[in-house]
């Protein structure tokens, strides 16, 4: 016989797919012993870095937990469906039993009826008369489906045959009087069908007593099984708890660990500031002094003997004054230099194209006498410091005026470019002298010079303190160019504002 | 007015003195300069005391100020001269070689009343001085006696 637990279930579980194995490793694919798969593994893992450890650590983990609910799930809804399945046994057999009783009332009713012929002893025989349709309603509600169903049909023909033999003992008794049922009187009428009946509501009662047992038996089984897995899926999520805290607790002390390295470094980066500002205030004042004396007894001196001093001697002192003042300005550059990189960044919106012709306009001594063609392009709004940026297109356009100056037609072109998102690309362009791209990484160094200072004026700090000021709005610098072919000069910003 | 009033000249470099001075020279207001060599001097002068115990009291037409001197530093002195009230309407020029911020920021916030750096090119620095001289000490109206 079957037991009812190998039905489908009835529940929404019956949907799922079928329990896959927990814990399939990837290690399956591999051929070999399973030592050699387990080093193949390990090897591959050890490939792995942090994050892809702890996400399949994580999934593994987490696919078990979910296996665990489906199976635990799967297996309650067996023990429920057992317990419904035992209790509808249970009236099965509660049912039989009143109509066995109920049986042997009208049988035995009936024949007292046959002798006496009182019509009170067929009341019971009456009752189930009227009662027999519900109990086979009843009887096929509770019936299991398969064989249980071919014994209830079975009791409901012999129930039926008894009764009809009862009917028709009555009939004749009623009509023919008590001499002709006599002979079934006191035998009683259809006895084999009673005890058939008898046999096969005992087979009924066994039968669903062996179902019963071996459900509880599958019950218990299936419910240590559950009580089992939810044990292991319990320990498991601890254990996701554990690695999750142990995770964060990890991060943190690390994130801790490096704020506080920060920190130092931050107050060690404040002292050397303080250190340089210092230094470069002192440079400021008394590097300077120096050079206004060798720069003004060397005046005075041409003022007192000037006349009595020989040309040579006049070029000398001359000589003399020009290298202080050169070292002057080499030196004014060098502090604004280290100004800009230390100076506080004022945050506002600035119009390159008003920017220019301030420049130009600034620059209107210089070009005293020039025949400049100049191209302006429509250039952006940016943000960024409007001082530090003019400083920027003061030495962009100063060089292209100086390089420009031994060109018959000299041309600058300023315009601006959007190649990229988020950014414009400004160029300054002039047909100047230019220079040789293989000395291109010189060009944005401090003190770095591409041509003598007999050909060109400058102290080699203009393009640094561009490149300074252009890394601190988050931009960039480049040029291209090629010698006596011009130079173009690019920098990128930013378009929206960036800290420095 | 009887006397000429000075022009105090706060130094401690005397070759910067001396320079300063030979601008002056050649606009002839040198002989109106006083030149004192550190912060000290410079408060001495103003009160009448230490060495210049003796001298006629009044307050210079301007008084030019380097900002690092030894002893009482330049920023000392201006303090000194704006928080007192009779000296307070004193012109203070701060001449110096630093173009500092800070350095401008504090000279300005204390009172002073032009702060001018110094060139390194000598022709610049004599042009710087002697319009200076020449506005401070001859141009400007300085502030009435007693005020």
């Amino acid at each position: 016989m079957e037991s009812a637990t190998q039905d489908p279930p009835t529940t929404s579980s019956s949907a799922a797919p079928p329990v896959p194995e927990p814990i399939p490793p990837p290690a399956h694919s591999w051929p070999g012993t399973l030592r050699e798969r387990t080093e193949r593994f390990v090897s591959w893992v050890s490939l792995w870095s942090i994050e892809q450890r702890v996400l399949a650590g994580f999934g593994l983990v987490f696919l078990s937990i979910i296996v665990i609910s489906i199976v635990s799930y799967r297996n309650t809804a067996v023990v429920v469906k057992n317990s419904r399945l035992d209790t509808s046994s249970h009236e099965l057999v509660q049912l039989l039993g009143s109509i066995e009783e109920a049986l042997i009332a009208a049988e035995s009713g009936h024949r007292r009826y046959l002798v006496t012929g009182d019509e009170s002893y067929l009341k019971a025989y009456r009752g189930l008369m009227e009662q027999m349709p519900e109990f086979s309603r009843y009887l096929q509600a509770l019936a299991s489906p398969s064989e249980q169903q071919q014994r209830i049909t079975q009791l409901e023909q012999l129930i039926q045959q008894q009764l009809d033999i009862e009917t028709d003992a009555i009939n004749r008794r009623a009509m023919h009087g008590a001499e002709a049922v006599r002979h079934l009187a006191l035998p009683g009428v259809a006895k084999r069908e009673l005890d058939d009946i008898h046999r096969l509501i005992a087979d009924l009662e066994s039968s669903e007593q062996q179902s019963t047992r071996t459900r509880v038996l599958q019950s218990a089984g299936t419910t240590r099984g559950t009580i089992a897995l939810l044990a292991l899926g319990a320990v498991l999520q601890l254990v996701l708890l554990g690695s999750v805290y142990f995770l964060i607790h990890h991060d943190i002390t690390s994130r801790r660990r490096v704020a506080a390295e920060l920190r130092r470094q931050g107050e060690l980066l404040q002292a050397a500031n303080k250190e340089l500002e210092a230094f470069s205030y002192s440079v400021s004042h008394d590097l300077r002094a120096p050079l206004r004396h060798i720069d003004g007894y060397a005046a005075l001196l041409s003022k007192t003997a000037g006349e009595s001093l020989n040309e040579k001697a006049r070029r000398y002192l001359e000589t003399i004054s020009d290298s202080a003042k050169q070292m002057g300005q080499l030196i004014d550059d060098l502090l604004v230099f280290s100004r800009m990189g230390r100076q506080e960044m004022l945050h506002s919106t600035v119009n390159l194209n008003q920017l220019i012709r301030t420049v130009i306009h600034d620059l209107r001594l210089d070009l005293q006498g020039s025949s400049i063609s100049w191209t302006i392009g429509s250039l952006p709004d940016v943000p960024g410091d409007p001082a530090m940026l003019r400083q920027v297109f003061m030495n962009l356009l100063s060089n292209a005026v100086k390089f420009t100056a031994t060109r018959p037609k000299p041309l600058i072109e300023i315009g601006a470019t959007r190649d990229t998102p988020g950014e414009v690309t400004v160029f300054v362009r002039d047909n100047g002298v230019g220079f040789d791209m293989q000395y291109v990484n010189k060009l944005f160094g401090v003190f770095q010079r591409l041509h003598r200072n007999d050909e060109f004026e400058g102290t080699g700090i203009g393009l640094a303190n561009v490149r300074r000021i252009i890394h601190r709005h988050g931009g960039r610098t480049w040029a291209d160019g090629a010698i006596d072919q011009g130079a173009t000069f690019y920098l990128s910003l930013p378009l929206k504002r960036t800290s420095s | 007015m009887t006397t000429v009033k000075p022009i105090l000249l706060a130094e401690d470099n005397p070759r910067d003195a001396e320079l300063a001075l030979a601008a002056m020279e050649e606009h002839h207001i040198a002989d109106k300069v006083i030149v004192c060599h550190d912060g000290a001097e410079v408060l001495d002068y103003l009160y009448c005391r230490g060495t210049f115990k003796n001298r006629e009291c009044g307050n210079p037409v301007v008084v030019f100020l380097d900002l690092k001197m030894p002893k009482v530093d330049g920023i000392e002195v201006l303090r000194t001269i704006k928080n007192d009230a009779s000296l307070k309407p004193i012109p203070v020029v701060m001449l110096t070689s630093s173009r500092e911020e800070r350095d401008l920021a504090q000279s300005y916030a204390l009172g002073a009343n032009a702060y001018v750096v110094k060139p390194v090119e000598f022709q610049q620095f004599i042009s710087a001085v002697k319009e200076l001289g020449v506005f401070w000490g001859v141009i400007n109206e300085p502030p009435p006696e007693g005020s």
